[in-house]
């Protein structure tokens, strides 16, 4: 099994807008993919599911499907006026076998 | 006995109407399971919000005329009208959708990713409006060499 995690989370907040990288590391197979190299196109696997929270409040909310890229970088902005300093954002990603990767991380700039 | 019936019904009313305004997590997945399996970007679009008709307005999408390749092609892309979904689509590979991002009450809709094309073609964004109405962009884009690998 290849590896799966959220490798990296960046998040800063500026003027009440936090600006967040991810970088997840998965190697996204499509079911194009999977069939050439296994012949069974289930074998696919990517992320299907990637959720943001703040105190329990989801943020940003994204399903996704196999055309994203190898280990994706994925960047969007939420709203942090009503979140205080020391606030974590807890990133969490499901793939299409199940498996969970989970990252917090403490928002900068707050 | 009638007054008592009268207060459980408009109880269950008030709970009913409240239910769609909270915020609540919505896997798309889930929730659409053909929108992901559709080859063409209308019927794709047609799973996803039952309806096809479009108003070109409000969406953008910010990407490079032509990817060096397809392997990564990076977009930037949202919405400026205030929108329940904004979905990502392109009409190249196998099937059509990407990906769909649900608007939370704090989402600005702003988003970058990177995605796989196989070769040159059309990136479609759709973002559901809060009134009703589908917005859309759409951009069309040259890779030059292909990244999902058949």
């Amino acid at each position: 099994m290849a590896k799966f995690k959220v490798s990296k989370v960046k998040a800063k907040a500026k003027n009440g807008v936090c600006t967040v990288q991810m970088l997840f590391s998965h190697p996204m197979i499509t079911y194009n993919q999977a069939k050439k190299k296994t012949g069974n196109p289930d074998d696919a696997n990517f992320i299907t599911y990637i959720t943001g929270k703040v105190n329990s409040e989801l943020v940003f909310e994204i399903s996704t499907s196999q055309f994203l890229s190898k280990n994706p970088i994925i960047k969007t902005k939420f709203k942090s006026s009503d979140f205080k300093s020391g606030d974590k954002l807890e990133v969490v990603a499901v793939d299409r076998k199940g498996r969970v990767a989970k990252k917090s991380k403490k928002i900068k700039g707050l | 006995m009638e007054r008592r019936k009268f207060l459980s019904l408009t109880a269950g009313i008030f709970a009913m109407a409240l239910v769609p305004n909270t915020m609540k997590a919505e896997d798309f997945r889930k929730l659409k399971p053909n929108a992901w399996t559709a080859t063409k970007v209308d019927a794709a679009i047609q799973a996803l919000y039952g309806r096809t008709d479009m108003i070109e307005k409000g969406v953008f999408i910010k990407a490079a005329k032509i990817a060096a390749s397809g392997a990564r092609v990076k977009l930037k892309f949202g919405s400026k009208v205030p929108a329940k979904s904004v979905a990502l689509l392109q009409d190249v590979n196998p099937e059509s959708t990407v990906a769909v991002f649900s608007v939370t009450k704090y989402d600005l809709m702003d988003y970058q990713l990177n995605i796989k094309m196989a070769k040159s073609g059309t990136v479609t964004v759709v973002a559901e409006g809060l009134d009703g109405n589908l917005y859309v962009a759409r951009h069309k884009m040259k890779v030059a060499a292909g990244g999902c690998e058949g």
